[in-house]
């Protein structure tokens, strides 16, 4: 019996071995992820659960924007091929589909993944930057992934919560001098981050409340709302996800409790409100902010552009932030990869977008910070009302914006001009 | 007294396979790409897992949808004595085995008085409520949670020796070290007055077994384990926050339980590697027919949902006693 034991684990071992070198066996490529036809990227996101919605149109968006690239010509006759993972917002399946795009499907960058738990468990665990993986245009803006000295291979572009902050406390202090003030923001990095720009900024609140991540809902919502009607608050900033802005407006549209509303631009995506049930209505004359311009804006060029290839390659889904923002990203990949030289590698990729980073076209109205020293992305935002359906767009009509940094760096009205689009969206 | 010497050949032998199980580990962790150690570590961290629902659930009969919120202590516990404390890893890890064990004792307490769905629903809520109480204080990081850094390998294993490969060797040797000690748990007193509560409790308390205290301990050392594999599997994503520990762990765990067999200690190993391998094939799967991102997101699902329907329908006991059992008919009919 014990014989028979050992010969079957014997047998079942030397299958596994044989199995385990027959997937080793792949040979080495010089650069990893591109070859003479094409090359390889990886994202990581939640396309299924709870924080998806939205968030799961990011893929698609920048696809979209990819194989109109790739019909195009591609990048010097490569084609650009997108490996999308879903890691249901989970940090253990982020760092899994990570790692299987790491190392099983050798892709030459990440691009864009979401979240700030999920970023920073996969730098702590796969740890792209020792390997020398490009972490390209995060979707998160927590101001410690710009610290370069930590991510060597991480690259922003969210302007960060702290710019945001700085920017609204700008605001505050141009357009409601004297009003009371209320902040509504989450109990935690993203928070905290929005607390020291508002530090930075100057601003007293008159009442600040906190909420939990994942504590959001139309109970707690009630709750806040009791909180800033005694303060009295006139102006109520909302800096916080999708799901509490929701929550607070649905309830107080129930209440007929209406301060200024001030959104983040966390929270602030209409199509995703309006998903939830909020009535447009309630998002008039609220007060929110952007890096790009209003989706609905069909007399910008990027915009105009980006919406015509998205409604061709995706027919019947809305062109919202999600969407312009995915498809900026592809659109500033690919200039990075045609920067990159003729035969790409991850080293070049990076080199390429701190030397020229900084003046890639794309559809921001705000500058970019790419330099050798600096992995900050977008720096601003413009300010604008919701309509009475519910689409943010600038204050009479044209983009005033804002740009600062994440530090003690003033908040500045920007000069800054965008770069015209290349001729067909191609970079060039 | 005839039947010591038995014992001893027995529990010998179950030595010498665990070691060999150990060695067989050791060499494949060399072979394998960094990939495949990784998902090895991942396994063995999910054969913890399921192991600690085994004993719970299909030896004691008390039912726990609530494993990933007592993993979600083993692995707070373990950051914090990393961070604050700053002990070895081997000490954090028993710290976290302590700290579960003590939690997982609270809760038994509590549901010694429960069952059934009563049990289900208690232990559910701690599983959607408990880590996200990690928001609530400032020393366990909040939603984006800790960094749990078990440091790199010794030099002495050399420069080539990846991270990972050090991830699967504590992993690897937790999980074999733990279900050694699980099977001598199960094999002893405790395991067969576990057995025979779950087999009828009035019977069990007429024959003068403590149920309340029987069923706290089951749930102490089950909530221990499950620490143990909350700290590992943090471990391997160098962070813990509360998001790591959703309430789709729990699930996925409990099918795994049940996928194995719910009263087969042994079949842990397949629970874990479907686990594993399910998302994997899914994807080759759905590449090859050249599908929609829709169907791609949510063939794992379908595949593990489908899976656990055709295991309860087929082989209700998990693979493994189905296939004891039906060895053990083939050899009545011989005789």
């Amino acid at each position: 019996m014990k014989a028979m034991n050992r010969r079957k684990l014997i047998k079942v071992s030397a299958v596994l071995a044989a199995v385990s070198l027959a997937v080793t066996a792949v040979p080495a490529q010089a650069a990893v992820g591109v070859s003479s036809r094409e090359i390889k990227l990886g994202m990581t996101l939640p396309m299924t659960g709870t924080a998806s919605l939205g968030y799961n149109k990011i893929p698609g968006a920048a696809k979209a924007y990819f194989d109109y690239l790739n019909k195009n010509g591609g990048i010097n006759g490569r084609k650009v091929k997108l490996i999308v993972k879903d890691d249901r917002y989970v940090p253990t399946e982020a760092v899994a589909k990570t790692n299987e795009l790491i190392l099983k499907d050798k892709v030459m960058a990440l691009l864009a993944p979401l979240g700030t738990a999920n970023v920073k468990a996969v730098a702590a665990s796969v740890n792209p930057a020792r390997r020398g993986v490009p972490v390209l245009f995060i979707n998160t803006g927590f101001s410690g992934f710009a610290e370069k000295k930590k991510y060597p291979t991480t690259y922003t572009v969210l302007p960060s919560y702290v710019m945001e902050a700085k920017i609204m406390g700008e605001y505050i202090k141009d357009n409601f001098a004297g009003k009371k003030i209320g902040l509504l923001y989450q109990d935690d990095d993203f928070g905290t981050d929005a607390l020291a720009g508002f530090k930075t900024a100057g601003v007293n609140f008159a009442v600040k409340v906190a909420y939990a991540s994942g504590s959001q809902g139309a109970a707690a919502a009630a709750g806040w709302i009791t909180k800033f009607k005694a303060a009295e608050a006139d102006v109520v900033i909302l800096f916080g996800v999708s799901s509490a802005t929701s929550a607070m407006l649905g309830v107080a549209a129930q209440l007929k409790y209406a301060p200024q509303w001030m959104l983040g631009s966390v929270g602030g995506d209409a199509t995703t409100i309006k998903l939830t049930g909020v009535p447009a209505g309630v998002l008039y004359n609220a007060i929110g902010f952007s890096p790009v311009p209003a989706t609905t804006d069909m007399k910008d060029e990027y915009v105009k552009f980006f919406s015509d290839i998205y409604a061709k390659a995706v027919p019947g889904s809305t062109f919202d932030l999600n969407v312009l923002l995915g498809m900026n990203t592809a659109f500033m990949t690919a200039q990075a990869l045609q920067a990159a030289g003729r035969n790409p590698t991850r080293k070049s990729l990076m080199a390429a977008i701190d030397s020229k980073g900084a003046s890639f076209a794309n559809s921001a109205l705000v500058p970019a910070g790419y330099s050798k020293t600096s992995h900050v992305g977008l720096t601003g935002y413009w300010v604008g009302k919701y309509s009475p359906t519910g689409d943010l767009s600038p204050i009479g009509g044209t983009y005033v914006t804002y740009t600062t940094d994440s530090g003690s760096g003033a908040v500045v009205k920007s000069t800054y001009v965008r770069p015209a689009m290349p001729a067909k969206g191609l970079p060039n | 007294m005839q039947r010591r010497p038995v014992v001893h050949k027995k529990q010998s032998r179950d030595i010498f396979l665990f070691i060999l199980g150990g060695v067989v580990l050791f060499f494949l962790s060399g072979m394998v790409d960094e990939l495949r150690v990784y998902q090895g570590a991942t396994i063995a961290i999910y054969v913890i897992a399921i192991s600690s629902i085994i004993l719970l659930t299909g030896y004691s009969g008390q039912v726990s949808l609530g494993h990933g919120a007592l993993m979600a202590v083993g692995a707070y516990a373990a950051a914090v004595t990393r961070i604050e404390f700053k002990l070895p890893i081997i000490l954090c890890f028993v710290v976290a085995v302590l700290l579960a064990a003590i939690g997982g004792a609270l809760l038994g307490a509590a549901a010694a008085r429960l069952s059934g769905p009563y049990l289900a629903g208690t232990t559910l809520a701690l599983a959607i409520g408990l880590p996200s109480l990690a928001n609530q204080f400032t020393v366990l990081g909040g939603e984006q949670g800790l960094l749990f850094d078990v440091g790199f390998p010794p030099l002495s294993l050399g420069e080539e020796f990846t991270q990972y490969k050090w991830f699967f060797w504590i992993a690897g040797l937790a999980a074999l070290i733990s279900m050694w000690i699980i099977k001598n748990i199960l094999g002893s007193r405790y395991g067969r007055t576990w057995r025979a509560i779950r087999g009828n409790e009035v019977a069990a308390q007429l024959s003068g077994i403590n149920i309340a205290r029987s069923k706290i301990l089951a749930f102490t050392i089950s909530a221990g384990i499950a620490g143990l594999a909350g700290a590992l599997l943090s471990m391997t994503i160098g962070t813990v926050s509360p998001s790591a520990f959703p309430l789709a762990l729990s699930f996925s765990l409990l099918a795994g339980a049940v996928l194995s067999g719910l009263t087969t200690l042994g079949g842990a190993m397949i629970g874990a590697v479907v686990l594993v391998a399910i998302p994997e094939i899914a994807d080759v799967v759905a590449h090859r027919v050249g599908s929609s991102e829709r169907v791609t997101t949510n063939l794992p699902g379908f595949l593990v949902s489908a899976l656990l329907i055709l295991t309860v329908l087929f082989v209700p006991n998990g693979p493994v006693e189905q296939h004891r059992a039906r060895k053990a008919k083939h050899l009545a009919l011989k005789k």
